[in-house]
């Protein structure tokens, strides 16, 4: 009888040994496979918030201002913005803009004092950029040139307010005086970013421009760009571009170049890297404990096969055929369980609010995961190459064994 | 041998005599002088930092040591308008609909990007009632005999632990405070860099604030005209006029 044969014989034959052994593979890849799909989605989800909210794919500023971001240095600024917007849109990479300016901000209400990020935009773009329309709560978005004013939900419900109340904020002007100005809440956003949903207070651009005493400037730019458009290049393009005397003026960089944005999601990959090399060793151990097991409780059973004539090689092939078969069902069943379970909670996601209250960290609230194909496949192939791998350490020692000897054993 | 002797005498003497006003008398005179039944300054404060320098304008109205109203003039902070009644220190900004009542931590902030804190314009008690006073000798600042005398809080609502004060010993006006935390860090620095007469009363018309915690900036303020016990309308300290 062929090896192949006897190997899927002796699984069928022992059915609550080959049922255990599947399992362990199976929740071990499953594992695998779904760590890594919510890392992706963990991943996926960073970069897009770091595009959308904080730095664009590409980000236009004063060449000072990020020499001096920590002192909200608001006379750095772009002026004649909307000329630049013009000529940065003629670029056929190009696909969304916003202009923004970002500064500190004290909310006084009922003599209590909170902080917040206030943010001046052009909420008809906005609206595109960051698809604000499908986060907003309650309410409406508001109208330029009104004192209107959006709040994370978080912010409105630290400070009590909703809807139709009215909030006074008070920041330092472009000309380092200082200013108050009362805001009707025409709505509240819930952020996908725990840390927005709790800090932002977005206006319209021209009421901030008034209110910061900054005249039609904007403290910056960020660019969205089209599918499988190359960020560097476009941005290189675009400063070679740009009105000379103007460009020597501004800095325009890539996500990439940001260094903390860039950095945290390098340092972020190569921790994710880690804890994916951890849980490959964890679940080795797993398949490898089982194997070995499952193979040495058999030594009496290999002294029958020698005694019945089969030859030391055919015993340990036999073997890691036998570890291969459980392999390959336990890997492809976890791989099924973990693809089935990261599917739906891909569209439901998977709810880290609690999690990351009062974290600062750019991640969404919600974070869908994201099944990682290259990830998965090797899961697959890793646990079955490590099941067959380790029946043949104790298989050949078992073999080594003469026959009366491994019919004595129990 | 006679003018060792001599010189010895007014070693001795001319201290004894420099010290025969205590610590407690000089600040008493200090507030005489620089606190007014009622004043209207007008003046201009200028900013330098590291980004350059700001010239705003103001009027301030005082009336004794608890009330003070200062409304900005310049096109930066036009509108802008900040009264002191006795503790309480209320903001009033003209597109606001509410006026901003300063408390906490708030009153450490900055007086519209200055090295002055709105705390800095707190305290109407007087520095007897706030401070333990000491006298620690006498020093030249500028060219001019000043009493050094040390303050120790004995309050804990006063914004600095504890401060030097170099007060000219003829005109009874500090020259220069030097304002400390608790540890004993050098929080600001005053220098008063003119004096004039006003009304018969010698007053600081020009002098200079340091916030050392700030660095790289400065603020001075200079009196352009000043007027002391006048007809003020008792309305204009009040919050409900603060807006008008």
């Amino acid at each position: 009888m062929k090896l192949y044969r006897i190997a899927a014989r002796n699984i069928r034959r022992n059915r609550r040994r080959s049922v255990l052994s599947c399992t362990a593979i199976a929740a071990a890849v499953m594992g695998i496979v779904f760590f890594s799909s919510y890392l992706k989605g963990m991943q996926s989800d960073l970069e897009k918030n770091i595009v959308t909210y904080y730095s664009g794919e590409i980000r236009v500023q004063h060449a000072d201002y990020e020499r001096y971001d920590y002192l909200n240095p608001l006379h750095l600024r772009i002026e004649g913005y909307r000329e630049l917007i013009r000529e940065i849109e003629a670029h056929e990479a190009v696909a969304l803009l916003s202009p923004r300016i970002r500064f500190p901000a004290a909310v006084y209400r009922d003599e209590e004092t909170y902080h917040a990020w206030g943010v001046g935009v052009d909420f008809d773009r906005e609206r595109e950029f960051q698809n604000l329309d499908a986060y907003l709560a309650e309410g409406r978005i508001p109208y330029e040139g009104r004192n209107e004013a959006l709040l994370g939900i978080g912010l409105a419900k630290e400070i009590g307010v909703g809807t139709g109340d009215k909030i006074t904020v008070m920041t330092t002007t472009m000309r380092r005086g200082t200013n108050a100005v009362t805001f009707l809440v025409t709505g509240l956003v819930r952020l996908p970013v725990q840390q927005l949903n709790g800090s932002w207070i977005l206006a319209p651009v021209d009421r901030v421009q008034r209110f910061l005493r900054m005249g039609d400037s904007v403290s910056e730019i960020l660019i969205k760009l089209k599918d499988g458009v190359s960020v560097e290049e476009t941005a290189r393009e675009l400063e070679a571009g740009l009105g000379t005397e103007q460009t020597r003026e501004l800095s325009i960089k890539t996500w990439q170049e940001e260094n903390t944005s860039y950095g945290f999601i390098k340092m972020a990959g190569m921790v994710y890297n880690f804890i994916s090399l951890f849980f490959f060793v964890l679940a080795s151990s797993v398949i490898v404990n089982t194997t070995m097991m499952v193979v040495f409780e058999r030594v009496r059973e290999i002294g029958t096969i020698g005694a019945l004539g089969m030859t030391r090689g055919e015993i340990v092939r036999l073997f890691f055929l036998e570890a291969l078969y459980l392999g390959v069902i336990g890997s492809g069943i976890g791989v099924a369980l973990g693809i089935g379970i990261t599917v739906p909670l891909s569209f439901t996601g998977i709810d880290l609010s609690s999690a990351l209250q009062g974290v600062s960290f750019e991640v969404s609230n919600r974070l869908y995961p994201s099944v990682n194909p290259g990830l998965t496949a090797l899961a697959f192939v890793y646990s079955v190459a490590v099941a067959g791998l380790t029946s043949l350490i104790p298989s050949t020692r078992a073999a080594r064994i003469e026959p009366v000897e491994a019919l004595r054993s129990i | 041998m006679k003018r060792l002797v001599i010189t010895a005498l007014m070693l001795i003497v001319i201290p004894s005599s420099v010290f025969a006003v205590s610590a407690e008398e000089i600040i008493r005179k200090l507030e005489e002088n620089t606190v007014f039944e009622t004043s209207r300054v007008d003046g201009d404060m200028i900013i330098r930092d590291r980004f350059g320098t700001k010239k705003s304008s103001f009027i301030s109205y005082s009336r004794g040591t608890d009330d003070m109203l200062v409304e900005f003039t310049s096109v930066e902070e036009e509108g802008m308008k900040i009264l002191r009644t006795k503790d309480e220190l209320y903001l009033f900004f003209p597109e606001a609909e509410e006026t901003i009542r300063m408390q906490g931590a708030a009153l450490k902030e900055s007086v519209i990007g200055s090295d002055m804190s709105y705390e800095d314009m707190t305290g109407g008690k007087g520095l007897l009632a706030s401070y333990n006073v000491t006298l620690e000798g006498t020093e030249e600042v500028g060219g001019y005999p000043c009493y050094r005398v040390g303050m120790k809080a004995v309050r804990r609502d006063v914004p600095y632990y504890s401060q030097t004060m170099w007060i000219d010993t003829t005109l009874f006006i500090y020259r220069r405070v030097h304002k400390f935390s608790r540890s004993g860090k050098l929080l600001k620095n005053i220098t008063i860099s003119e004096i004039r007469e006003v009304s018969g009363r010698q007053v600081p018309v020009r002098m200079v604030l340091e916030d050392t915690v700030k660095g790289n900036s400065s603020t001075e303020f200079i009196v352009r005209g000043m007027k002391i016990d006048i007809p003020l309308d008792p309305g204009i300290f009040s919050l409900e006029e603060l807006s008008w």
